[in-house]
């Protein structure tokens, strides 16, 4: 079968009720696309063809028992390799979990499943998600669809590029401080922070337990909607504490513009000194097709966002020192052969285990939650919180939405960015609303006139308003195709690869 | 070393206790939904949360914090209504995320107290309470709490390799994660103890309030309630703190009391000879009968705590705290003063009665049979149900009546009860089908009276040299002459009257 | 003030990762560019500002029914052991603790 890259999910899923194709055809379909596109993309860790193949057959069986069909039936979906599903390994692109069977399955990734979703596999990341680029993956480094001499944007890379090289339909990823939303914005597909609390992280290895979110990938924002759906039915999740219920509404009423739309705009952002002139184009053209839309622009403020990614880079720190305090090479993860004592044993399996750059994160959250260290900043940091939190609250009474850059700039190439503190200002215009807990979602708007790499808005919207949000995302992308700027559902060209190669004889 | 009530009329001992208390009463864990059973194989009642399994997240058991809260109520505390979990990291791996999941600076239950009745030779090893002293040496200490924490227990460790399984000497150990995260509460005391006994009763008295919340079978012995002690002296009349040490191992009463009894004279005598104590934690090997340094800490320990942010804090209504107080029985000392006032009941009996909830209802139950019986039933429930198997109430309420009636002897009474043991049969049937009635055919005794003063020479003339006690002594031999059957009263009358003749 | 790759090396031993000399002159360059990087939470005036220490609202008492196995999640042995590099017969296996001098006692409750 031909062309289920281009299909939106709802497509497949109505093809497939209404028997134009099998959903072991587009399974097989999308293992066709795998093959031919990972030579050059390198979005996946693992491809799970077995799995794959036994849930489409069961969709198929349950549609010839004339049973009802999930939501995502047959859809073709794949999940950042933080995420648990049994009959996978889940590495976290560490060595220290380079053969760890999932014991359980995630929550997130049950409910793609109950709702019919067909698993393709699992894909490439930072290492336990820390990093921008997908460079800091322990095994390899996954390519940008729209030119594999590119970084993917990180942490969740191989989700955003999987999707975009249309080798699956939607993807998981997880969003500390941008990491669903950069890399969607460099790969050129929808990316969507849910509100803290929307999705389950139940069975998500943790990074930083009061930001993790947990959201999906799609090549439009309808698909994201049909994704959303299916992580907040049926309700709160009571194996995850800090879960709350969501109403499965994302497509009620998703392509009926909202009455009186109010985005607001920060005017100190949209012109921030980081963005490139591309980026800085694509978001007047955002602005444009949002006021387009019947938009209304208002002026608002965080006065607080440069203290956000001190607040951020204190509390993920400590966080993940924490939650990856329990990786010692005792119950799981790489344990180092011939250590005499316990201590030397743990010291030596976490120093070989982990990379540069969770090595550096744990040590900095060890040194910011020291006594006395604690006071100077951890505190601060969520005071910080409270201050953003109101911010937005105030910035929410005056309009719907923000609009604001997803990144400062396009995908950069392989190995340009090396400094990791300098990579870390790349999360500068994501990381409040992790830091509030709000929801947020990355919007292609056309491609660089300087780099022809996709350019992204992101939108940001009030906390457990994930459906207004994306109501607001919808007519963005149609405003944005009305322009004829960006089409949805578009897939990436793999630039850099010749079609020979990407389709062999 | 010198004995410790010498020790103590020149130094002050400080003591606070950490009172460990698994609730192992609950079915399931602080954090997930195992089992809790630590009999079980190694490893048997395990899952993600327990193991502490990458991406596995905690909710916590409602009734662990319904039995905190009971447990503050029951001890003075204050509840607290907003509270939060914290995470305190240690790298060890009977803790599987290698942080504890407990709570911050603010606990659920904050600022209680619990009032100790010190009586007997216990109370002699404090000196200086003689002014508050009642005349029969008897004082009441107050004990303050300083707060009780709800957090998770760690899993059990056996090392091997080495020599009586000791850690020092073992090549590795085996880890088994039944117990990791059974809930635990942490009550602390503040330094307010000032001996030994008083440690050891504040302890007793936990642990009976304890089992009457019905919140752990609180055995020291298996670990299910433990103990540390911090000791340090000053000396009399000084009121600075010396520098103390911590007291591991004491998984019995005794012990707790007799480590605490070493240590203080211990450091007593390093002092003495002007020596320094050094801050350190120090094992009771019970065998030897002497504490053995564990560990020196030079340091505090930064166990860098911070606020778990995968546990939404607590924010306790008024309706759930009411729905622990309602929970909360009568406490023992509470029913013992009961019993006492209301009962007639010895302190004695009425404290063994009350200090058992099982017991406490069991003769609850039977008083309700036999209300104008009750110190008798308390009598039987004290002296013979030991020794029984499976007595009903409605059994020792007849017993109880015959006795209290003078018409059975005790020592019917207790072959009564050995026949009516796992039957459902009345007492009052089994004494009129073997005709166990108490005799008080004052002919028939009086022939056993004469029997026994012949037989007993010596006794008769002890007596008339001026031993009036050993008629004690003869009433016991016509009892036995008379099979039991005899009444005792009648007995000491009619020997009363032979010997004064 | 600026962290000492002694005070780098005891947090290291702390977080119980050991760095070769090497990666100990990175970390301690990296630890204070990061330091660096978060004076701007001390630029604000924080007086009498509450922290918010979880984004979730008013969201609190979230408890569980003490219900055994009520989610189903109980691991068999072969699973809760699987992805162990050291186990014994049904336990999981470490070295020695107390190798060295310098090894804590173990603590806990």
């Amino acid at each position: 079968m031909e062309g289920v890259d281009q299909l939106s999910a709802a497509s497949i899923v109505a093809g497939i009720v209404a028997g134009d194709f099998s959903a072991t055809e587009v399974a097989r379909a999308s293992l066709a696309a795998i093959d031919a596109r990972e030579p050059h993309v390198r979005a996946f860790l693992q491809v799970s063809a077995d799995l794959a193949l036994e849930a489409a057959a069961a969709t198929d069986a349950r549609r010839a028992a004339g049973e009802p069909l999930g939501p995502l039936a047959g859809v073709p979906v794949a999940f950042k390799d933080n995420l648990h599903l049994v009959g996978t390994r889940t590495t976290c692109a560490s060595r220290m979990l380079q053969d760890y069977e999932s014991p359980y399955t995630a929550t997130c990734v049950q409910r793609l499943l109950d709702a019919g979703a067909t698993p393709m596999g699992k894909t490439n990341m930072d290492e336990f998600a820390f990093g921008s680029s997908t460079e800091n993956s322990a095994f390899c480094r996954t390519r940008n669809p729209w030119d594999v001499s590119r970084v993917p944007g990180g942490s969740s890379g191989g989700s955003a590029a999987a999707v975009a090289a249309g080798e699956v339909t939607l993807t998981l990823g997880s969003d500390t401080g941008g990491s669903i939303r950069q890399p969607a914005s460099f790969c050129g597909v929808v990316g969507m922070k849910p509100t803290y609390g929307a999705v389950s992280r139940y069975g998500v290895v943790a990074f930083g337990s009061s930001l993790d979110q947990v959201g999906p990938f799609g090549r439009s924002v309808a698909d994201v909607a049909l994704a959303m759906n299916a992580l907040v039915a049926p309700g709160k999740d009571k194996l995850d504490s800090t879960s709350q219920a969501v109403a499965p509404g994302f497509l009620d009423g998703l392509d009926v513009p909202l009455a009186r739309m109010r985005v607001g705009v920060i005017p100190a952002l949209m012109e921030h000194e980081s963005l490139s002139a591309e980026v800085r184009e694509g978001l007047t053209a955002a602005s444009a097709a949002l006021e387009g839309q019947g938009a209304q622009l208002v002026e608002v403020d965080l006065p607080h966002m440069a203290a956000a990614i001190a607040a951020y880079y204190v509390i993920g720190p400590c966080e993940a020192f924490s939650n990856l305090a329990r990786f010692d090479g005792v119950r799981f993860g790489y344990q180092e052969p011939g250590c005499a004592t316990l201590a030397e044993q743990t010291s030596w399996s976490r120093a070989r285990g982990f990379g540069a750059e969770a090595k550096r994160r744990q040590l900095l959250g060890a040194y910011l939650l020291a006594s006395g260290v604690y006071d100077a900043y951890y505190y601060p940091a969520q005071q910080v919180r409270t201050l953003i939190v109101s911010d937005y609250a105030t910035a929410f009474r005056r309009c719907d939405a923000l609009l604001l850059p997803t990144a400062p700039t396009t995908a950069w190439h392989l190995g340009e960015v090396s400094d990791p503190t300098q990579m870390y200002a790349s999360d500068l215009f994501t990381i409040s609303s992790n830091i509030a807990g709000n929801c947020g979602v990355s919007v292609p708007v056309g491609l660089g006139a300087d780099t022809g790499m996709p350019l992204s808005a992101q939108l940001q919207g009030p906390a457990f308003d994930d459906a207004k949000l994306l109501r607001i995302a919808r007519a963005l992308e149609r405003g944005v195709e009305a322009a004829g700027r960006y089409a949805p559902g578009t897939v990436a060209r793999l630039h850099g690869v010749t079609k020979e190669e990407v389709w062999p004889a | 070393m010198r004995r410790l009530q010498e020790v103590l009329r020149d130094w002050e001992a400080v003591i606070g206790l950490e009172v460990h208390t698994e609730l192992t009463t609950l079915q399931t864990k602080m954090f997930c939904d195992c089992r809790i059973c630590h009999d079980d194989p190694p490893n048997t009642n395990v899952c993600p949360v327990c193991l502490g399994l990458p991406g596995a997240l905690p909710v916590p058991n409602r009734r662990a914090i319904e039995y905190i809260v009971m447990a503050g109520l029951a001890t003075n505390c204050h509840i607290q209504r907003h509270s939060s979990f914290y995470r305190k990291h240690y790298f060890y791996p009977d803790m599987s995320k290698n942080y504890q999941t407990t709570q911050g600076p603010v606990a659920f239950c904050m600022h209680g107290h619990l009032d100790l009745e010190v009586r007997g030779q216990g109370a002699q090893e404090r000196p200086d309470a003689t002014a508050d002293k009642n005349e029969d040496g008897s004082y009441v200490a107050p004990i303050r709490i300083l707060r009780i924490h709800m957090e998770e227990d760690a899993a059990k460790m056996v090392h091997v390799g080495g020599s009586e399984g000791r850690i020092t000497s073992a090549s590795e150990s085996l880890i088994d994660y039944n117990r990791c995260g059974t809930p635990l509460i942490e009550l602390v005391t503040e330094p307010d103890l000032r001996t030994p006994e008083e440690a050891r009763l504040f302890m007793e008295k936990l642990r009976r309030t304890f089992m009457a919340l019905g919140i752990s079978d609180c055995s020291l012995e298996s670990g299910s309630m433990r103990c540390d002690g911090n000791v340090s002296i000053r000396r009399r009349g000084t009121t600075g703190f010396g520098v103390k040490t911590e007291m591991k191992n004491l998984n019995s009463f005794k012990s707790l009391h007799d480590a605490l009894a070493y240590e203080i004279c211990r450091q007593a005598e390093v002092l003495e000879a002007g020596g320094a104590v050094r801050q350190e934690t120090r094992h009771w090997e019970p065998s030897r009968r002497r504490t053995m340094v564990m560990r020196v800490k030079e340091t505090a320990d930064d166990y860098r705590m911070y606020p778990d942010p995968d546990l939404a804090p607590f924010d306790l209504s008024d309706e759930f705290v009411q729905q622990c107080r309602d929970r909360v029985p009568e406490l023992p000392d509470a029913r013992r003063d009961r019993y006492m006032a209301e009962l007639g009941l010895s302190r004695k009996a009425a404290e063994q009665i009350a200090g058992d909830p099982a017991t406490a209802r069991f003769f609850e139950q039977a008083v309700r049979l036999a209300p104008r019986a009750a110190s008798m039933v308390a009598n039987v429930v004290v002296n013979m149900l030991p020794a029984m198997q499976a007595v009903t109430p409605e059994q020792t309420a007849s017993i109880a009546e015959l006795l209290a009636a003078e018409a059975i002897t005790f020592a019917q009474a207790r072959e009564v009860l050995g026949l009516a043991d796992g039957t459902n049969e009345d007492p009052r049937r089994i004494v009129d089908e073997r005709g166990l009635r108490q005799s008080t055919d004052a002919d028939a005794l009086a022939k056993t009276v004469d029997e026994v003063l012949e037989r007993c020479p010596d006794q008769v003339r002890q007596y008339r040299d001026g031993n009036k006690k050993v008629v004690g002594f003869l009433v016991g031999q016509c009892m036995k002459a008379s099979r039991g059957t005899g009444n005792p009263k009648l007995f000491n009358q009619l020997l009363l009257k032979r010997l004064s003749t | 003030m600026a962290l000492t790759t002694n005070d780098v090396r005891g947090i290291a031993d702390y977080a119980r990762i050991a760095l070769t000399d090497e990666e100990l002159q990175e970390m301690t360059s990296y630890l204070n560019d990061a330091i660096e990087l978060l004076e701007p939470i001390r630029a604000y005036d924080l007086t009498g500002v509450e922290p918010t220490y979880h984004p979730i609202g008013d969201l609190s008492n979230v408890m569980s029914d003490d219900q055994t196995d009520a989610n189903g999640r109980s691991l068999t042995l072969d699973v809760a052991l699987r992805n162990a590099k050291s186990t014994q017969g049904r336990a999981f296996r470490v070295p020695s603790i107390l190798g060295n001098e310098d090894q804590k006692w173990p603590k806990g409750a």
